[in-house]
This record gives structure tokens, C-alpha cells and sequence, in this order.
């Protein structure tokens, strides 16, 4: 019961402080390094303020202060998650739900399916590249969750039909039904 | 009788043969979204926003309220069987509610909860019924200066006061804030933060950063670090209550209504000051053989109470967000910003100006109530099957309907690389205990406040005394400063007590 209460910029219930030295010196260093991202953040931010015209009109105000407001409250934000980071880790942190380490494979996998949906959905179309998506995301997590199966061509096979039977009847509700513009491999409407 | 009869013609706009079925898909399209992990409904809201550039206004304010809805209910079904309570609403009803299932009683917990639910969402729609005209008449004499202090109130109370760490809530509402900066200025027009991409022009749509943050930081997070976390599922058992569980219940229910309603008018927000709130009367009132079941065999008050007040609070939370435009949530603030796709700016001058709409809006929720205790109790068996669907599959394809919602919006895919970019920023957030409230609050209510602000600021003819010199806005500004310092004095004041009382333990 000693560092988190006495934080002046802490406050919430009175729910039982961290052990100490739960947080050990590799979350120390990320702690830091998200300080310094919201710093950095600041700093940008102020950067780009310099850009933002001041004329006032008749109020005394700007369209520049607020951005100006963000980025010095944010650097002061900065500033105390930095000192918290360094004075023993953040104050009253829940310790995040699942595994303490990353599966990174299973992170490239899930954003290789985001990031290729997002490149590929006006040439492949809507369905197309939705399944796509959804076959490398699903890869990816069945390989998180350790399935054996996850790399067998059946596997594949099965998660193909079912990211189409998603997509596709998704891509008709929405453009048939809804009328929303969605991109398409040809001009029919269907596909 | 004006309010009657205003309500009997909202009701009349309502039971529409097209309007009742957009009310049950919506209600049952929540239910769904509540019972499955992953989705909220604020993101649900979020994926569906696009259908507002084709369904008529008020359709789509009784579907997205019906989600809304639909999502308390659900929410406490997962709470209940899994290990693993969904979102924050629900935590309370976890914690006795899961000791219930395992002890068999799980069918008992359901149904308390469902027409605790009900209850509540009842009496609490009745509340805003009667009270939300005379805050619209009474919000008309508000001026700039007082809707600034109000929305000043609404980031203190999202940012500083709900959550753990004052700092983590400030950064961010503020990186909220930032967001919301982006794109042309709405009273000068001055490009900001645009960085000469014509896309950024029309600013960062809330859709990319609700749908970002929740869906799409979700699937990346539990790819990255819930791989192997194993659910274990209670068994339903039959839905019922005996007489002894309904004696119990019900006065719970009324208490946590009475609880959760003034939680949900004033623009502070959150559920979890109610539910818990709720939750530790319950258990300091319940004595002799009930209170022994807290937190062993799981006590049915324990469920009730909570249940009722989170939906009490989540129903009266529309008053804020109908008659002043303060959304204190990030539902409320996902359908801000629907009601903004439309033109529609929500706040005192909504009632006059489109009364059909908030008629039909209120009468829907009568409705919705009644369809969600249809739904839910005697239909709950089909609901839980929803938690059978294997988590990788369910994850991804969670992000093919993400698509759809930032895709569809403005048809960009330089939207879609954003949207992963905010995901990233969501898990981060998640992994170092951020708030997400905050963000959404902030970027959707920021501009609306930034324009406030200058607006007032013009008023005083420059002079920023503008704010001290009214006296509504002056008591405004004292509650914010209480809000702030109240509770760190009385956290002193308890470390000083505890101080003093350690060296008599010792």
C-alpha cells in the first residue's frame, strides 16, 4: 500500500495495489515507450498546429487552440505516464487479460489478412477479398488456439467456403438490399 | 396529457408493420451481439452505420435503439454461463452470477435477470418519457457558455473520474480529442491536421474509429494473446424461479432501478458506479442464510440488483443524449453519431423539431422491452447455441463485417488501411489499461464542444470571464471542479484514517 496512493492523478476505488514487482523491467521498458509514443504524439501535434491559422474573428478563439490545447495536455500527459513508468509502473493497472508475450505469427497472419483486404478489395471485389481476409485471419488465430489442423489442406478448403458464405451473402444484403455501394469483381451486382 | 398524447402518437408511428420488424431484427440482432464475445454494441451500431445513407430516420433510430437494447440483454446470458464476463455492464452480474450457474442455479440467474431487465428498461423508459421534455424546455434558455461546461463535465466525469487512472483517461480523451481535430474546421473552414490527404479533408469518421478500437483491436488481441485461454460453459438448466428466488428478486430490482436511473440522466455515464454500487446494497441488506450465499453458491439479489440497475442506467442515458446532445457512452456516442449522418443534431431543440422521430423513438422502447423478455426467456436456449460457434471462426469473421462498415461508409480503402491502424492503437490501449470510453466521447463530442467554446467565447467578445460571469455556467463549472477534487479528498482522507489505524493493528 504504498506507491499507487500516493499518485496525486490517480483516482477510482480502493482496489487492492499491483504485488510489487509484478511489472517487471521488459514491461517497465514498454511502459516507457508508450510515455514517450504520447510525448512524441504531443510533439507532432504541436508541429502541426504551427500550420493552423490563428484568425480569430470576433471571438478570441481560433481554429488553432484547440489543437494547440491537445498537445500541451498530452505532453503533460507524457510527462506523468513517463514518471510513472520510471517510479515503479503505472499506477491501479489491471494486468491485461490472456498470454504475458505476443503470438506474433499469429499477429502477421491476421494483419496480413487485413492489410491485403484493404489493398485488393476494388481489384478482387467485395466477396473475393473479404474471404481472403477472413482465411488468413481464421489461420491465423486456429494457429493462436494451437490447432493441429490449422495447416492442412482440408482446413484451408473448409475456410474458404465459409468465409464465401459469409462475404457473399453479406455483400448482397448490403448492395441489393441496402443499396450501399460495395466493390465488386464484375458489374452484375452478384460477384 | 400533452406528453400522452404525444406518446400515443409515437406509438402509433412505432407499431408501423415495417417499423416493428426493424425493432425485432434490431432487438434480435442485439441479443445476438450480447451474447456473442467480441462484439459490443457499440460496434454493432458502428458496422450498420452505412445503412443510414438509404433507411428512412426513423427506422434506423428504433433499429440501432433496439441493438442497443438488445445487447444488455444478451451481455448478461454470457456473463452468466461463461467464465468470462463480455463487457464492463455485465462484470457485476458475473461475479454472482457465474457462482449461481456453477451451483446449477443458472436458469434462476437468467430469468431474474431478464425480467429484472425488463423492469427496469420499463420503469426507467417511463422516467424518460415524463422528464425528457422538461429537460428539452429547460436545456432551450442554455447558452453556449453552459453547453460547454456541460460537455466539460461530460470528458471529466468519461475521463477522470470513471475509470482507474486519472492520467491513462486524460491521454485518452485527449488522443479522442486530437481525432476529432482532424479535417476542416466547421466555423472557419481551416484545414487541420489533414496532412494534404483529400481523404482527411472530411475528418476520421466515427465508424473507422469505433469499428477500429473494438472489432478490429479485439480479433488482433485475442490472435496475439488469447490463444489459449480455454472457456469453460455452465450448464442452462431449466429457466425458472421458485417463490423464494421471486421474493428475493424483486425488491433488488426496484432498488437497483432506483439506483441505476439518476446515474443514467446525469451527463456522467457508465454503468459500473450503478451496477456496483447496486451490487454492495444488495449484499450489506441481504442477512442470515442469503447473505452467506454471496460469492459461495451465488446470490440471486446479487444478479437482480445489478441487472436492473445497468439497464436502468443505460435507458435513462438517452435523456442526456435526446435533450442535450451528450452522449455519455460509447453506444450513446456511436448513435450521436447517427443521428449526425442525417443532419440531425440531438439537444433541446429535437423535441420540437422532430417530435415524430423522438416519439416513435420512445414508443419503441416500450415495445423493445417487451420483445427482448419475449425473446429472452423463453427463447434463451437457442441464444446460448450462439456461444457454441468456435472462437477463430467467430473472430474472423467479425472483420468481414468490419469491412462492410468501413468500407461501406465512404467507399475508400485508404479507410480500411486506417482502421487497422486504429486496431493496432486499440490493442495497445488495451494492453496498457487505457480506457476506450474516452476516445469515442471525446472525438465525437470534442468538435461539438470546441464550437461551443468559441461560440461563447464570441459572446464575451473575446473575454473568457464569459464562463464566470453566468450563473448556470458558473454552478456548472463548480460541479466539474468537485467532481475532480471531491473524490481525491475523500481517498486522503481514508489513506490518513488507515494510517492512523495500522500502528492499533500492528
Amino acid at each position: 500500500m504504498t506507491e499507487p496512493l500516493n499518485s496525486p492523478l490517480t483516482a477510482g476505488d480502493a482496489s487492492p495495489p499491483p504485488p510489487p514487482g509484478a511489472a517487471g523491467v521488459p514491461a517497465t521498458r514498454m511502459q516507457v515507450a508508450v510515455g514517450a509514443g504520447v510525448l512524441v504524439t504531443a510533439a507532432c501535434l504541436a508541429w502541426g498546429a504551427l500550420d493552423i491559422p490563428s484568425n480569430s474573428g470576433y471571438g478570441g478563439v481560433g481554429p488553432n487552440f484547440l489543437p494547440w490545447l491537445v498537445s500541451a495536455v498530452l505532453a503533460v500527459c507524457g510527462i506523468f505516464l513517463l514518471w510513472e513508468a520510471l517510479s515503479g509502473g503505472y499506477r491501479e493497472l489491471d494486468a491485461a487479460t490472456g498470454a504475458e508475450r505476443a503470438d506474433k505469427g499469429a499477429f502477421v497472419w491476421v494483419s496480413a489478412g487485413l492489410l491485403l483486404n484493404a489493398a485488393l478489395i476494388t481489384t478482387l471485389g467485395f466477396i473475393l477479398s473479404c474471404t481472403l481476409c477472413y482465411m488468413l485471419a481464421v489461420q491465423g488465430l486456429r494457429r493462436a488456439a494451437g490447432q493441429p489442423a490449422a495447416g492442412q489442406v482440408r482446413t484451408w478448403i473448409t475456410d474458404l467456403v465459409t468465409g464465401l458464405l459469409i462475404s457473399a451473402p453479406v455483400f448482397w444484403a448490403f448492395t441489393q438490399f441496402l443499396a450501399i455501394n460495395l466493390p465488386g469483381l464484375t458489374n452484375t451486382g452478384w460477384l | 396529457m400533452e406528453i400522452f398524447d404525444a406518446l400515443l402518437a409515437g406509438f402509433a408511428t412505432a407499431a408501423t408493420p415495417a417499423n416493428l420488424l426493424w425493432a425485432l431484427v434490431g432487438c434480435a440482432l442485439g441479443t445476438a451481439v450480447g451474447v456473442l464475445p467480441g462484439i459490443g454494441p457499440a460496434v454493432a451500431v458502428a458496422m450498420l452505420l452505412p445503412i443510414t445513407a438509404k433507411v428512412e430516420v426513423t427506422a434506423s433510430m428504433i433499429f440501432f435503439a433496439g441493438i442497443y437494447y438488445g445487447a444488455m440483454y444478451g451481455g448478461s446470458t454470457t456473463s452468466i454461463l461463461l467464465n468470462t464476463p463480455g463487457e464492463t455492464a455485465s462484470m457485476v452480474t458475473a461475479m454472482e452470477g457465474n457462482k449461481m450457474a456453477k451451483s446449477g442455479r443458472a436458469g434462476a440467474a437468467l430469468a431474474t435477470a431478464a425480467i429484472g431487465s425488463f423492469i427496469a428498461g420499463t420503469i426507467a423508459t417511463v422516467v424518460v418519457t415524463l422528464f425528457a421534455p422538461y429537460v428539452a424546455d429547460f436545456a432551450v434558455k442554455l447558452g453556449p457558455p453552459e453547453y460547454f461546461m456541460l460537455m466539460v463535465l461530460a470528458f471529466t466525469t468519461v475521463s477522470a473520474v470513471l475509470g482507474k487512472s486519472t492520467v491513462r483517461g486524460m491521454t485518452a480523451l485527449f488522443v479522442g480529442l486530437a481525432l476529432g481535430c482532424i479535417g476542416m474546421d466547421q466555423i472557419s473552414g481551416a484545414a487541420r491536421y489533414t496532412l494534404g490527404q483529400p481523404e482527411l479533408l472530411d475528418g476520421i469518421d466515427i465508424v473507422l474509429v469505433a469499428v477500429g478500437l473494438f472489432a478490429v483491436a479485439e480479433v488482433l488481441h485475442a490472435a496475439m494473446y488469447e490463444g489459449k485461454v480455454i472457456d469453460t460453459q455452465n450448464r442452462l438448466g431449466r429457466v425458472h424461479m421458485t417463490k423464494r428466488d421471486w421474493k428475493r428478486s424483486v425488491p433488488a430490482w426496484i432498488r437497483g432501478t432506483l439506483i441505476g436511473t439518476p446515474f443514467g440522466c446525469i451527463p456522467a455515464g457508465g454503468t459500473e458506479i450503478p451496477t456496483f454500487l447496486s451490487y454492495a446494497t444488495e449484499k450489506k441488506l441481504a442477512k442470515g442464510e442469503d447473505h452467506a450465499e454471496f460469492g459461495t453458491k451465488g446470490a440471486i439479489e446479487g444478479v437482480a440488483g445489478p441487472e436492473a440497475a445497468n439497464n436502468a442506467t443505460v435507458t435513462a442515458a438517452l435523456i442526456p443524449l435526446l435533450t442535450l446532445g451528450i452522449p455519455t457512452s460509447n453506444t450513446t456516442a456511436v448513435l450521436l453519431g447517427a443521428f449526425q449522418n442525417y443532419g440531425i443534431n440531438p439537444g433541446p431543440q429535437l423535441f420540437t423539431t422532430s417530435a415524430t422521430l423522438v416519439w416513435a423513438l420512445i414508443a419503441s422502447l416500450y415495445i423493445g422491452n417487451i420483445m427482448l423478455l419475449v425473446l429472452n426467456l423463453p427463447m434463451v436456449s437457442l441464444w446460448v447455441k450462439l456461444l457454441k460457434v468456435p472462437k477463430p471462426q467467430l473472430y474472423a469473421g467479425i472483420l468481414i463485417f468490419a469491412t462492410v462498415g468501413a468500407y461501406g461508409m465512404r467507399q475508400s480503402t485508404f479507410d480500411l488501411f486506417l482502421l487497422y491502424g486504429i486496431g493496432l492503437l486499440g490493442v495497445l490501449m488495451r494492453r496498457f489499461d487505457f480506457p476506450t470510453a474516452p476516445v469515442v466521447v471525446g472525438m465525437i463530442l470534442g468538435p461539438l464542444a470546441e464550437a461551443q467554446m468559441r461560440n461563447a467565447i464570441s459572446i464575451g467578445e473575446g473575454s473568457w470571464m464569459v464562463f464566470l460571469q453566468r450563473p448556470m455556467s458558473v454552478t456548472l463549472l463548480a460541479i466539474v471542479l468537485a467532481v475532480l477534487i471531491v473524490p481525491r479528498v475523500m481517498k486522503t482522507m481514508a489513506r490518513r484514517k488507515l494510517q492512523r489505524l495500522q500502528p492499533l493493528d500492528a
